[in-house]
């Protein structure tokens, strides 16, 4: 009974891989983006990075956590990235905070955006408004050249 | 050599087809990998060409619809007409494996950048939109100018990207590209999984069974070599031999017998439990004496071990010094017994140096047990050689092979001693006495026959020869009685007793055909020996112990057999005159006999003093050179 044991956790350890195809892509893409967003927010501000993300979930909560120091209201963070469909009103407004979306088009519609993350066709997609690095003091390292337009 | 001697030999043996099987399968598995990129290959190919071909013409479709135009990527930006019709074209390029179908072009800063999407209005990109391209592969077009696959392995919901390029002037203008889900591919390793899961699930059932045969083969291993080996004495016992007897080499091994001297003694002596304690000490002896991986050491009998000494081609000597060297070392120890005392032991030891000569390892191993007897006959705790080369010409005794072709040449006969009435001087009996002739007509004794055909058919048949001329005589002289010798095997054997039963329909036939019997203790061991001792004396026969007061043959065994006669052991009567102890001896035996209702034969009376003394002690039967020497038939007459 044993040996039946021994062989049958084997055989499922060697197709461990397959039982986990429902959560690892999703987590995966929320680590990218976290990475991404954490050294965006930090190549931005040149004070310690405090996140907010509002209506965070759980998972997003865990993820970003391994990555930075996240802040639990809208007006402690100095950085608030927008990746829902949250009520503009209740995000607090600050001069001093930098704001960041995962939508292009709000990006182009809203001047407190000065940057988006968005996937584009299953790609992950950059975009920072040159104008609107400018009003904010804002000096990106120069690999993140490539991802600055200069929409007016 | 036959499966079933692999089998003998060892059953891990078999597993040599299992592995084999296995190696092929991880061959077949090795392949199945192979085929499966290959299928692949194929499978993507067969899938997407069509697609391809689809795409192809869409893109000469949008070439067409700009050739008018020198600059295709400014006539899109400005012309929203053409934007529409562009846009339509994608639109059939939608299917559900095609996520995405767009057209991008390459600015002066080399971003890709969008200029018609096919896609929905959620995902829609806008007009001039960046595209940051995840693989270098993107720009390859620009350099190469002919449709480019990029298989995707980070992107976790397209599976590959076909680019197509559209050129005006040689140079490519736009890149219509084609995003793929992965849902076909899914499809298609949906299908090659199944194929790869079901050899490695043959595998996995493979190994099972593998593992299954390892353990149940160490298993059976264990069981058999449990069986093998003597409990007692941790050596191997008789099963081994039986089992392996036919693979032993017998050019690569000497075979000695040996034999714990007077071991029944320790037994009646000190007790079984150090019999037992000998027993073993006498085994670890052998074992410490041997060399382990090349000797073999078997307990074949209650006291009787068989040494198989490995022989050494540049050293022949070896394995007899080995013989040696173990037998001094018995010679030298003191056995210690359960009660803490200790004795010293003697063993006889009989060695065939020449077992190759033999053609079966049970000859060969009788040679052995021979040269054991002679030790024994020469006074014990000596080792005897069987060389066939240096036993020619005086050697104690006959081959197997040339008794078994006189019995067929009908070479054997009887001789008769008289036995003598002391008191009248007449012939009572006759003990009939085997003999036969060599090829020259010599004349060979028992002695030199006899030890070679202990425990083999050869006895029952020449018991069955002396039986049936003994009987021919009995018919011939009507007034003559003969006895005949009988050893414990014959009196258990079918054959012998179906003959004296049917001999005995002739009830004077049975009443003059007297039956000695030598090495009595064996016969009183077996019971079946005991019970069909009892009918024949029932049918009339008389019954003689013979070598009575010899080691064999002992008062005890009177209460048990019941015999009519006893016949006084030669080596004591032959010292009557000389020896105080033996006249006692015979002085007690005949006076016991006498109360006992059991008449007495002296034997080897060989000259007239014995005969006078015999006389005198009031034994009525003698036998001896004094009176006759063993003649041959025609003595009878006379």
């Amino acid at each position: 009974m044993k040996h039946f044991i021994l062989i049958g956790l084997l055989t499922i350890f060697t197709y461990a891989e397959n039982y986990t195809f429902l959560v690892k892509p999703y987590q995966k893409e929320i680590e990218l983006e976290a990475k991404i967003i954490t050294e965006i927010a930090a190549s931005s501000l040149n004070e310690p990075l405090k996140l907010f993300i509002p209506e965070i979930s759980k998972l997003e909560k865990s993820v970003y956590a391994q990555y930075t120091t996240l802040s639990a209201t809208c007006e402690d963070a100095n950085f608030i990235f927008i990746n829902k469909n949250v009520d503009e009103k209740s995000i607090c407004r600050s001069k001093n905070t930098l704001y960041f979306t995962n939508n292009y088009r709000k990006l182009l519609s809203d001047e407190r955006y000065f940057g988006a993350f968005f996937w584009n066709k299953s790609r992950p997609n950059i975009v920072f408004i040159q104008r609107r690095l400018q009003a904010h003091r804002i000096h990106l390292p120069s690999s993140f050249e490539q991802f600055i337009e200069s929409i007016e | 050599m036959t499966l079933r001697s692999l089998w003998h030999k060892s059953p891990f043996y078999f597993f040599i087809p299992t592995l084999l099987i296995a190696f092929v399968l991880l061959l077949l598995l090795s392949y199945t990998i192979k085929l499966e990129e290959q299928i692949g290959r194929k499978l993507f190919t067969i899938s997407t060409s069509d697609l391809f071909s689809i795409t192809q013409n869409c893109a000469s479709q949008v070439e067409h619809l700009l050739q008018a135009q020198s600059n295709y990527v400014e006539a899109l930006k400005n012309d929203v007409t053409l934007q529409h019709r562009v846009e339509s074209y994608l639109k059939t390029l939608l299917t559900p494996n095609i996520k995405y179908a767009y057209l991008v072009y390459k600015d002066d800063r080399g971003i890709f950048r969008f200029l018609s999407d096919a896609s929905n209005k959620e995902d829609k990109a806008m007009i001039n939109q960046k595209l940051d391209v995840e693989s270098p592969e993107w720009f390859r077009i620009y350099e190469e100018k002919r449709p480019v696959v990029i298989h995707h392995t980070l992107l976790h919901q397209l599976s590959l990207t076909y680019l197509l390029p559209i050129q005006y002037d040689h140079q490519v203008q736009l890149v219509l590209a084609i995003d793929f889900s992965i849902q076909k591919i899914e499809e298609v390793n949906y299908v090659l999984a199944i194929l790869k899961r079901g050899i490695i699930g043959i595998m996995v059932i493979i190994g099972i069974i593998l593992f299954f045969l390892i353990l149940q083969a160490i298993r059976l291993k264990d069981i058999r070599k449990n069986s093998f080996i003597d409990k007692l004495t941790g050596v191997y016992n008789r099963n081994y031999l039986q089992h392996y007897q036919d693979l032993i080499q017998l050019d690569d091994y000497i075979i000695a017998a040996l034999d714990i001297d007077y071991f029944k003694k320790i037994n009646d002596t000190y007790g079984h439990d150090s019999g037992d304690r000998v027993l073993t000490q006498i085994a670890q002896t052998l074992l410490a004496s041997t060399r382990e991986k090349e000797d073999i050491v078997i307990r074949y009998g209650g006291e009787e071990f068989l040494i198989l000494a490995h022989m050494q081609r540049n050293d022949p000597n070896s394995p007899l010094n080995i013989i040696e060297k173990l037998f001094s070392t018995i010679q030298k120890t003191r056995f210690i017994l359960p009660s803490n005392e200790s004795i010293q032991l003697s063993v006889s030891i009989g060695v065939n140096l020449v077992p190759q000569k033999s053609r079966t390892f049970q000859e060969a191993f009788k040679l052995a047990d021979v040269a054991l007897y002679n030790a024994k006959s020469k006074g014990r705790n000596t080792i005897e050689i069987y060389d066939e080369s240096g036993h020619k010409d005086q050697r104690s005794h006959l081959s197997l092979a040339e008794i078994k072709a006189a019995i067929e040449e009908d070479r054997l006969t009887c001789y008769y001693q008289k036995i003598v009435d002391v008191k009248t001087g007449n012939v009572s009996h006759y003990e009939a006495l085997l003999r036969l002739f060599d090829h020259e007509k010599r004349i060979i004794t028992p002695d030199k026959i006899l030890p070679s055909i202990q425990g083999t058919f050869l006895l029952r048949n020449i018991t069955q020869k002396v039986l049936s001329v003994c009987y021919h005589q009995l018919r011939l002289h009507p007034e003559l009685f003969i006895n005949v010798n009988l050893n414990p095997q014959d009196i258990i054997d079918e054959t012998i007793l179906s003959l004296l039963k049917t001999y005995a329909q002739d009830p004077w036939i049975a009443k003059r055909l007297g039956l000695e019997l030598v090495e009595t203790e064996d016969l009183v061991r077996k019971e079946k020996a005991k019970e069909n001792l009892s009918m024949l004396k029932h049918l009339g026969y008389k019954i003689f112990i013979d070598d009575f007061g010899s080691g064999y043959s002992n008062f005890i065994y009177l209460a048990e057999i019941k015999p009519d006669f006893i016949k006084i052991d030669g080596s004591i009567i032959q010292k009557i005159l000389t020896d105080t102890i033996s006249f006692l001896l015979v002085k007690n035996i005949v006076t016991f006999a006498k109360e006992a209702g059991i008449e007495v034969i002296a034997e080897y009376v060989s000259d007239e003093g014995i005969c006078e003394q015999i006389r005198d002690l009031g034994i009525r039967y003698a036998q001896g050179f004094f009176f006759s020497r063993p003649e041959p038939e025609s003595s009878l007459y006379r």
